[in-house]
């Protein structure tokens, strides 16, 4: 079994890929006998490679969703599949057999069961993003950053993303730690699906207060237990942080990471401030919440 | 041809300022005259309204999209097909029963169609989220926006329901700003189409380089002209340069530097836009430079502008089919 912990926030620019990359760095230093995979699943703006210095992506693969081949010697234009795409991919115009527009199609297969005729090719596939699987080695810190990047111009992140998450899992990690973009769509609960933690990074603004309600709804609606993290703390007042924060059941702790210049630096060069520097005031606050972390981890793969 | 021209704020990275400077933007083009209704296209992290500091709207309709499925556990055999086609692993197995997580379900037919005892039923018509308006800010525009229910696919019809009830309230001639979400997926695809200029936005790091070289490929996607705005230009002198390098090498013309101001945080808890809560910050004041040039340089002549800056190198979007 995997445990899976996801990073997410709702608004973006929060520090998730920040608080990700450290924390992944400091788990995989302190657990040097047990595999972790840092899932990079904002594919439309990866950037955890950049925050950890990664030079280059290794073992790409293409991300493959199915696509609808149609066998126009069986298709009878009887219209199912139409009825059947929820996308709306599929159009019949003016009589004539089916057509469809790849960037319409989810891949979602109805198309196919539905067609009476078996009309429609199973093997047909469209690449809607890349994947790679890259060694990361950190003083200590080993481990794999899988990092999922959407092809510019295709709609359809949710099908790319649970394929990355689904690599991610496949190299059969004792933790997944998963990093996701901005927003609170299927996107992201795809990708936080089946964590047993989810870290919220959030800012003490009215912006950050507003989309981590919606996260946390996420929260208490997958029934998974919550830590928010108060990124950039006093740069705004954090009362109405605590006011969201009181509604959501989903809440167990509140760590707070003060602004500090050195954390864009560390951000900048490419190396996580727990590695670039441990005693800066940043950094000692994010290694509360990857101490604390570190505990959960090894009592759920101590329990398996 | 009723005119109405879209200009959309963008950034590929999220929280690098693109809320913030669409409210100065829009409360600055209003002031010198412009007609232009605001259009928040973020339904999933609504937020233009907070950075307006709008807090009651004249109207909220709900917005009805999708469905969810569910298994009827009478007719379920417990035989996993469902699990085996779901697209986005949404059924699980909860105490040996096979049930369909409703905040992953997109609602596709698959499971439904693949089940052998028509077991899957739906709920249709879900209340997904709504469409919120306010017809007079106080800063002399309209704004429209909206929200999703966390969980809810296809945000970006949303979006594109959200920009045409902007082309409505506008009611003729003018200009609609549009506030993107971050990412270039769904919601920023519905954004930038049909827009004609794209104020980008990037900060000095290269992360922030590196999305934005991803919007601007969509810009060049979608042909809609590129310009580029550097906020927190000041906190990272070699990213600075990159960035210009590549606006340079793009032939992207730079509107602004906005440099690092400790008042764009606090602006918002204030419930007025940046330009009104700090109207002599150092930020607010190149944000008011960046408006005075959008409205003397694009919009006063925006085919001008378009036909100067408008994609040379288009790029297409050719489906990667096997």
């Amino acid at each position: 079994m995997t445990v899976i912990v996801s990073v997410t926030g709702g608004k973006g620019g929060t520090g998730k890929s920040f608080v990700a990359t450290n924390l992944a760095y400091y788990l995989s230093k302190n657990l040097p006998d047990k595999r972790l995979v840092l899932a990079d699943l904002d594919v439309e703006a990866p950037n955890d490679h950049i925050l950890l210095g990664v030079k280059r992506l290794e073992a790409e693969e293409d991300v493959d969703i199915f696509f609808p081949k149609i066998d126009y010697s069986k298709c009878t234009s009887c219209g199912a599949c139409v009825k059947a795409c929820d996308t709306g991919a599929i159009i019949m115009a003016g009589g004539r057999p089916p057509f469809v527009f790849p960037r319409l199609c989810s891949g979602c297969w109805a198309c196919y069961y539905v067609c009476p005729y078996k009309a429609i090719s199973s093997g047909g596939r469209r690449t809607l993003a890349k994947s790679y699987a890259t060694p990361v080695e950190l003083d200590g810190a080993r481990f794999t950053l899988v990092t999922g990047i959407l092809r510019e111009g295709e709609e359809h992140t949710p099908p790319a993303i649970i394929r990355v998450k689904r690599r991610a899992l496949g190299l059969e990690p004792d933790i997944l730690l998963v990093d996701t973009g901005a927003g609170t769509g299927s996107g992201i609960t795809v990708a936080i699906h089946y964590s047993v933690l989810i870290i919220a990074v959030t800012e003490p603004t009215p912006m950050g207060a507003h989309d981590l309600d919606a996260i946390l709804q996420v929260a208490d609606g997958l029934e998974t237990p919550a830590w928010v993290v108060i990124n950039r703390s006093g740069i705004g007042p954090e009362e109405i942080l605590g006011e969201v924060i009181a509604r959501h059941k989903s809440v167990e702790r509140v760590y707070r990471i003060p602004y500090s210049r050195t954390v864009i630096e560390s951000y900048v060069r490419g190396d996580p401030i727990l590695h670039y520097k441990p005693s800066d005031p940043g950094a000692t606050a994010l290694r509360r919440v990857a101490g604390d972390l570190l505990e959960v981890v090894k009592s759920m793969l101590r329990r398996g | 041809m009723v005119e109405q021209v879209e200009i959309v704020v963008a950034s590929g990275k999220g929280g690098v300022g693109k809320s913030t400077l669409t409210s100065v933007l829009a409360v600055e083009l209003a002031k010198r005259g412009v007609k232009l209704v605001a259009a928040d296209a973020d339904a999933e992290a609504p937020n233009l309204s907070i950075t307006l500091g709008v807090r009651e709207w004249d109207s909220v309709e709900p917005y009805y999209e999708g469905r969810i499925a569910y298994i009827r556990e009478d007719l379920c055999t417990q035989c996993g097909i469902c699990k085996e086609v779901c697209p986005l692993d949404a059924v699980e197995v909860v105490d040996e029963k096979h049930v369909i997580n409703q905040w992953i379900c997109e609602g596709c037919l698959t499971c439904s169609l693949a089940c052998p005892e028509k077991a899957i039923r739906f709920i249709f018509r879900v209340e997904a989220g709504s469409i919120m308006v306010k017809r007079e800010t106080g800063y002399g525009f309209p704004l429209v926006s909206s929200t999703i229910r966390p969980g809810r696919p296809n945000s970006g019809k949303l979006v594109t329901e959200v920009k045409n009830k902007a082309k409505t309230l506008l009611a003729g001639v003018g200009f609609i700003l549009v506030d993107a979400a971050a990412g270039i997926g769904c919601q920023v695809i519905s954004s930038l189409t049909g827009a004609k200029i794209a104020v980008l936005v990037a900060e000095p790091t290269p992360a922030s380089l590196s999305d934005l070289k991803r919007i601007h490929l969509l810009t060049r996607h979608f042909m809609v002209a590129p310009a580029l705005v550097v906020n927190k230009y000041d906190i990272n002198p070699e990213g600075l340069e990159d960035i210009l390098d590549y606006a340079g090498r793009e032939d992207i013309p730079v509107l602004g530097m906005i440099p690092y101001d400790d008042t764009v945080p606090k602006a918002a808890s204030t419930g007025k836009p940046l330009n009104i809560a700090y109207p002599e910050s150092p930020a607010a004041k190149a944000m008011v430079e960046v408006a005075e040039k959008v409205a003397e340089e694009i919009l006063v002549d925006w085919r001008k502008w378009y036909s100067r800056y408008r994609p040379k190198r288009p790029a297409p979007y050719i489906p990667r089919i096997k």
